[in-house]
């Protein structure tokens, strides 16, 4: 199963907003997407389409998540919820210049 | 007047109107509609809300619906709903004991941003529970004063805005849903108002007034007549403020004075650049601290001093470090109790005994600096040198040595003013608090009506005494401020002025006031007036200068 492992850098990690804006991203495709938090208890994985999953497993920022994907556009929403990680889901990315 | 309660303003403004009373729904009567139904409905309302505060320029509070949205159909609220059911419980008590469970779980994770959405959960419950049952939602049908124990965001949300003219609530916190909305809509708001409820039932009209704090029940003719008359006034003064908004504060020959905003809560610094102020001159952070069982985390101040910062993008914001103890208790810091607060262990002499509760703020200051070059941080109840080895050491602990963070000092002890020269040698800025300064120096309680002469900062010694502080600090090429209340007085600035100091921190509110009397005088003209009030035998005479600048002709050396 495709999976990848992506560190959460915006200013206050996957709370609310930004927690929203991931669950919202993950519904988009079609595949079952999993996630769980490398840096609390790595046993314990939410579904991304659940938003209260995903805010119980207390994500701060510079915690790691690790995704997992598993249907026909797997790729496809790994890439995308890689590129909204990065882009600091709708926050400053915390470590770049902030203005 | 018949009937006055009294809480505290969290808004300002004043408003008259019959109340508007919500209280929750009791639970009772039957189900009317399947669960899977209204939860599906309920998504759909709170997305359709989110829409209508988004066109309508209410960004935050649509912000938070969109998130109350994705909760109401998130599987696993209804999985734990439907456990519920499955022992036997009734589709809507199901979802709110759902809804309780999973908030429980969000309380429990030791992360205050998360934990703050367990009111939302509870709320999106509540709303699919109304949903089930069949009930109408809340909803205005005259210009109304809402009164409430609390206004939920899905009551908020739904209340027409062209009707809602003020807030009154039991509860309430700054924090809350209704400060949000209150903010957005410009409207007055007070909490905190014991026996309202009670009171309101029978009232046909209210007037409440933000910056004082009080709810009038059924004012009686001359009352209105007052309050419409402060209304109008009102109106006309913002519009006159407004017209001034991208003038400098200056002297009428153009001599410029740093002009900045006092805050004391994050959301506070967006409003105030909007209201022209070239900095935060005075971020007090003691909102963060108060009425908690534990202290914020690290991660949770970061995000509350990184929103203070956003909107002064690379311009100066001056921190304060906490400044309790005394008379501001924190029960988990179990201060001993204190015969004489205002001269107990307070603010920086709390490092000795508490302190990783400082190094904590401070990190918390320096992640939210990141890179930013403008941030300040400054210590109150400074008073000696030592003191200020005592901050910058915290300040090195907290990692700040490569923040490039600018370690000040608040001036409020005599001792400190004695010492000025001492300490603009060791900080790199200075700030003046005249409240505490004033009351020190003088020995008058701030709190004892019976001492009102010799509570003014226009007394001569407290003149006298930003004198010399000024003086030490432009001695060693560092800038000086006033951060208290006297900056934003217009006789006060003007004599601050006429002393030389750099900049006036004050509450937003007084910007326009203090630009038109600044603009009156000219540098000189100030400078004299200041020499004049030093010399005065009083705080009245000192004002009495400032009030009559035609006579300083004769006092001219």
């Amino acid at each position: 199963m495709p999976s990848i492992t992506l560190e959460i850098r915006n200013r206050s990690g996957l709370h609310a907003r930004p927690a929203a804006l991931f669950v919202q991203t993950a519904m988009r495709f079609e595949a079952d997407v999993t996630l769980a938090n490398m840096d609390r208890d790595r046993r314990k994985s939410s579904s991304a389409r659940s938003l209260l999953g995903v805010l119980g497993l207390g994500v701060s920022r510079g915690h790691r998540i690790r995704i997992e994907a598993n249907g026909t556009d797997a790729d496809e929403a790994l890439a995308s919820l890689r590129a909204m990680v990065e882009s600091g889901l709708g926050e400053p990315v915390v470590g770049e210049a902030e203005s | 007047m018949n009937r006055v309660l009294h809480g505290l303003g969290a808004a300002p403004g004043v408003a008259m109107a019959p109340p508007w009373i919500y209280q929750p729904p009791p639970s009772r009567g039957g189900d009317r509609l399947k669960l899977d139904q209204a939860s599906r409905l309920a998504a759909q309302e709170l997305e359709a809300l989110a829409r209508r505060l988004r066109d309508a320029g209410r960004i935050e509070e649509a912000g938070i619906l969109d998130a109350q949205a994705l909760i109401a159909a998130d599987p696993e609220l209804l999985q734990a709903a439907a456990r519920a059911v499955a022992a036997g419980n009734r589709d809507s008590e199901a979802i709110l004991a759902a809804g309780d469970e999973q908030a429980s779980v969000l309380e429990a994770l030791d992360d205050e941003l998360i934990a703050a959405r367990a009111a939302d959960v509870r709320d999106v419950a509540a709303r699919i529970a109304r949903l089930v049952r069949g009930e109408t939602p809340p909803s205005l049908e005259r210009r109304s004063i809402a009164v409430a124990v609390d206004l939920p965001p899905s009551v908020t949300a739904e209340l027409d805005s062209q009707l809602l003219v003020g807030i009154a609530l039991e509860a309430g916190s700054p924090t809350s849903h209704a400060a949000i909305l209150s903010r957005a809509l410009g409207i007055p708001a007070i909490f905190g108002v014991t026996g309202l409820l009670e009171e309101s039932a029978r009232a046909s009209l209210l007037a409440i007034d933000g910056e004082a704090g009080t709810v009038a029940i059924d004012p009686d003719a001359a009352d209105r007549e007052r309050l419409d008359a402060a209304i109008t006034a009102r109106r006309a003064a913002e519009a006159e403020d407004a017209k001034l908004i991208d003038a400098p504060l200056c002297t009428r020959d153009g001599h410029r004075v740093m002009l900045s905003a006092n805050i004391g809560e994050p959301w506070q610094a967006a409003p105030a650049a909007a209201a022209g102020a070239e900095g935060i001159g005075l971020f007090r952070t003691e909102f963060m601290f108060m009425g908690r069982s534990s202290a914020p985390s690290v991660a949770a101040q970061q995000a509350a001093y990184a929103e203070a910062l956003t909107p002064f993008a690379g311009r100066p914001v001056v921190i304060r470090l906490l400044d309790v103890g005394g008379d501001k208790d924190l029960p988990y810091l179990a201060l001993a109790p204190e015969p004489n607060p205002f001269l107990g262990v307070r603010a920086i002499r709390l490092a000795e005994k508490h302190r990783p509760l400082l190094v904590d703020q401070l990190r918390a200051v320096v992640a939210a600096a990141g890179s930013s070059h403008n941030v300040h941080v400054m210590a109150p109840m400074v008073g000696d040198r030592a003191d200020v080895e005592v901050l910058r050491e915290l300040v090195f602990e907290a990692g700040g040595a490569d923040a490039d963070l600018k370690v000040g000092i608040m001036v409020e002890l005599p001792a400190a003013v004695v010492l000025a020269d001492q300490l603009a040698e060791a900080a790199d800025f200075v700030s003046i608090g005249t409240n505490d300064l004033t009351q020190y120096l003088l020995a008058a309680d701030r709190t004892n009506p019976a001492l009102a002469r010799s509570q003014d900062p226009m007394h001569p010694a407290v003149l006298r005494s930003i004198r010399s502080v000024i003086a030490a600090a432009h001695a060693r090429g560092i800038p000086a401020a006033v951060c208290g209340e006297m900056a934003g007085d217009p006789d006060g600035a003007i004599a601050l002025t006429g002393l030389g100091i750099d900049e006036l921190s004050m509450d937003p509110r007084s910007f326009g006031r203090v630009k038109r009397a600044l603009a009156r005088v000219t540098r000189d003209e100030a400078a004299l007036i200041a020499e004049r009030a030093c010399n005065a035998a009083s705080a009245a005479e000192a004002r009495a200068v400032v009030a009559q600048p035609g006579q300083l002709a004769e006092v001219a050396p």
